[in-house]
């Protein structure tokens, strides 16, 4: 029991650092980001390159959401500026489409092989909680997830850049007119979700290793994560990783024909029953 | 945006990443060619086995160019992307049949693509000559004469290392196979020869494809108290497991048996792989001068060694073209009866072709990850070698007598 609470934990880390960003994307830049997923799979890479160059784990943690985030802003800056204004169709296409091209590059790059990583040497085997036997690594990963998931929050709700972010989503407009630079608030945020996903990439290669895929998997999940949690909400967000977390640890092991089901499942009763999710705020 | 159209567009999105990307890989057409189509998961998570099939092909043209080609034409490779989706392979495999002409199809990476695939060639009249495919099901209840088989399926495989099984000291097994036609098949053979090797299965799971945390399978698995753990995983999702089995401590106490033990899980699982065994349906490290000459040309065009699908892909498309050369024309009839019943000097040993099925008869390994000094990554070391009549099943069955 307390072994398969760990594991949903463990999940729930990990997905809120990938449906966090996303979700703070659509909540300010109105936009869709297919291309999420490919920046938390750049992360692991990335967080391989880095080990090899520096022989240790930690640097990566640092130098990865950095890199990442930087790459996200000039994307931001670059291309997604120009057509806010346009249908979303565009939008779609054109994160899409990026997803496509990073996604190749990075096979073109590394090779088809898949990237171990492996944890720094005191996180390695597993620790003895009275009868059970559980791995360090995924320990530190549930508390990697505690504390970003609260300094995001804290961030959000107590700092005045927080205090501008959200004011900029709930109507950026009149935030412009008040004096908010929206454009540069847009900019950043995108960096920072990017930036996330990519912290994310490196917490998991320990435990998944980085390999092509790794970012259209892990979209689908955040995607059901947001629309359980509600689009914009990083309460919602926490939640939705939460329930998705549990939803996939106790199928597998209860019900592990309808392991998947299930999760869809919790969706699908949330878009009848409280279409704009737990935490969002209807139209 | 609101709401509703941020659903649509996750709904169009999801459509459009099933849809893939086409691949654009052509050569240049000389003289008459023989087309040889490659419908093959060459983007996305499975990408790693059309590659092999890619990499087999490319050093196979090398070789036939510099023999002068097949009944004197050159042979050229027509690639196409599928993603690993066997709609989409459906649709690049008719493209290469209807468009570009080719006879023959091959490369094909999933068991689901396979059996898709394989319906439609008695209606398009084009061989399929799968290299890589696993599921019993093709040779047997799916099986139609327009199909061949070159390499090792997964129940042979499971056959294999289930005969060496049988005489070890292990005695209980969890069996842990993916969600789709090769996992189950694998699964289900292991279970039918492990039971009647009078040892026991104490529990079966199916993960879904591209499973992420296999940490409650880990824990049921660990509950069971099993000797060993049976594995008929692809790929990535292969490598996912043995890592975090490994962070678990799981490793130690059941042993890991892989349905295939591949290169690449050795590659990105490294050390920690090392004491795993299983069946391979190619392990390059086979003794024979054939083999040894061919790892080395493999090595010398692409820099590493060859895995378990170079190989076998590279056999199939040499023993296709000694038999197109035998049959004197690459009209598809006439292809089909002369391959049928035919003999070959396949890299590992002996391959003959069943008439009765199009199963390639040919030996069975069961080996183990270990560590050499000559390699940068653990490789398959044999323990065991069985002949072809004791790992290939009865005729269009999964069965063995």
């Amino acid at each position: 029991m307390v072994e398969q609470l760990l594991n949903a934990l463990t999940l729930a880390g990990l997905l809120f650092l990938v449906s966090a960003g996303l979700s703070l994307v659509f909540g300010i830049l109105r936009v869709v980001n297919f291309a999420h997923g490919v920046f938390y799979m750049l992360g692991a890479y990335l967080g391989f390159t880095t080990v090899a160059l520096s022989g240790a784990f930690w640097p990566a943690l640092v130098v990865v959401p950095l890199v990442v985030g930087t790459l996200g802003t000039l994307i931001e800056s670059s291309t997604l500026r120009f057509i806010y204004r346009r249908p979303p169709l565009y939008q779609l296409l054109l994160t899409f489409g990026l997803a496509l091209i990073l996604e190749e590059g990075i096979r073109i790059l590394y090779g088809p092989t898949a990237k171990g990583i492996d944890p720094p040497a005191y996180l390695e085997g597993a620790v003895r909680l009275g009868s059970l036997q559980y791995p360090r690594y995924r320990l530190f990963v549930v508390a990697l997830g505690l504390v970003v998931a609260a300094a995001v929050w804290l961030f959000l709700r107590k700092t005045r850049a927080g205090l501008v972010i959200r004011a900029v989503a709930q109507n950026s407009e009149m935030a412009d007119c008040l004096g908010a630079d929206v454009a540069r608030v847009r900019t950043l945020v995108f960096g920072a979700a990017c930036a996330l996903a990519g912290l994310g990439g490196v917490a998991a290669a320990p435990m998944t290793t980085a390999y092509l895929g790794m970012g259209i998997g892990v979209i689908v999940d955040a995607f059901v994560v947001v629309v359980i949690g509600g689009l914009g909400s990083i309460g919602g967000s926490m939640a939705g990783s939460l329930i998705v977390g549990a939803a996939q640890t106790w199928g597998a092991f209860y019900l592990p024909e309808t392991a998947m089901v299930i999760m869809y499942a919790v969706m699908g009763a949330i878009l009848i029953f409280r279409p704009w999710g737990l935490f969002g705020e209807p139209e | 945006m609101r709401r509703r159209d941020f659903l649509t567009m996750a709904a169009v999105g999801g459509v459009g990443a099933g849809l893939g990307v086409p691949g654009l890989l052509r050569r240049a057409t000389a003289a008459t060619p023989i087309k040889i189509g490659m419908p093959a998961a060459l983007s996305g998570g499975y990408a790693q086995y059309g590659i092999q099939a890619k990499r087999a092909a490319e050093l196979f043209t090398k070789d036939i160019t510099a023999k002068g080609g097949v009944l004197g034409r050159p042979v050229e490779f027509l690639y196409e992307d599928t993603a690993g989706d066997p709609a989409t392979a459906v649709r690049k495999a008719q493209k290469l049949v209807e468009k570009d002409g080719v006879k023959f199809l091959t490369g094909i990476a999933l068991s689901s693509e396979a059996l898709a695939v394989s319906a439609k060639c008695p209606e398009w009249k084009v061989i399929f000559m799968s290299t890589i495919n696993g599921a019993g099901a093709l040779t047997a209840k799916a099986w139609n004469r327009y199909f061949f088989r070159v390499n090792t399926s997964g129940p042979m495989g499971a056959r294999a290392i289930s005969l060496y099984l049988a005489e070890g000291p292990m005695k209980r097994f969890f069996a842990l196979g993916s969600d789709y036609a090769w996992g189950r098949d694998s699964v289900a053979s292991f279970t039918t020869q492990i039971t009647a090797a009078k040892k026991e299965i104490v529990g079966t799971d199916y993960p879904p494809v591209g499973t992420k945390d296999f940490a409650s399978y880990i824990a049921k698995i660990r509950q069971s108290r099993a000797d060993g753990v049976y594995l008929a995983l692809p790929g990535q999702d292969a490598t996912i497991y043995l890592k975090q089995a490994h962070q678990f401590g799981l490793n130690r106490e059941v042993k890991p048996i892989m349905e295939i033990l591949e290169l690449e899980n050795m590659k990105a699982v490294g050390d920690a792989m090392v004491g795993a065994i299983g069946s391979s349906r190619y392990p390059f490290t086979v003794d024979t001068p054939r083999n040894r000459d061919f790892v080395k040309r493999f090595h010398d065009l692409h820099g590493l060694y060859p895995d378990m699908f170079d190989g076998e892909t590279y056999e199939g498309l040499e023993w296709l073209a000694q038999v197109i050369q035998k049959a004197g024309t690459d009209d598809v009839e006439k292809v089909i009866d002369t391959w049928e019943d035919s003999s070959y000097e396949g890299l590992e040993g002996p391959f003959f072709m069943r008439k009765c099925d199009h199963q390639a008869v040919q030996p069975g390994f069961a080996v183990e990850a270990v560590k050499d000094p000559k390699y940068p990554h653990p490789v398959p070391k044999i323990l065991a070698t069985y002949p072809g009549e004791k790992v290939t099943p009865k005729c269009r069955t999964e069965d063995f007598s």
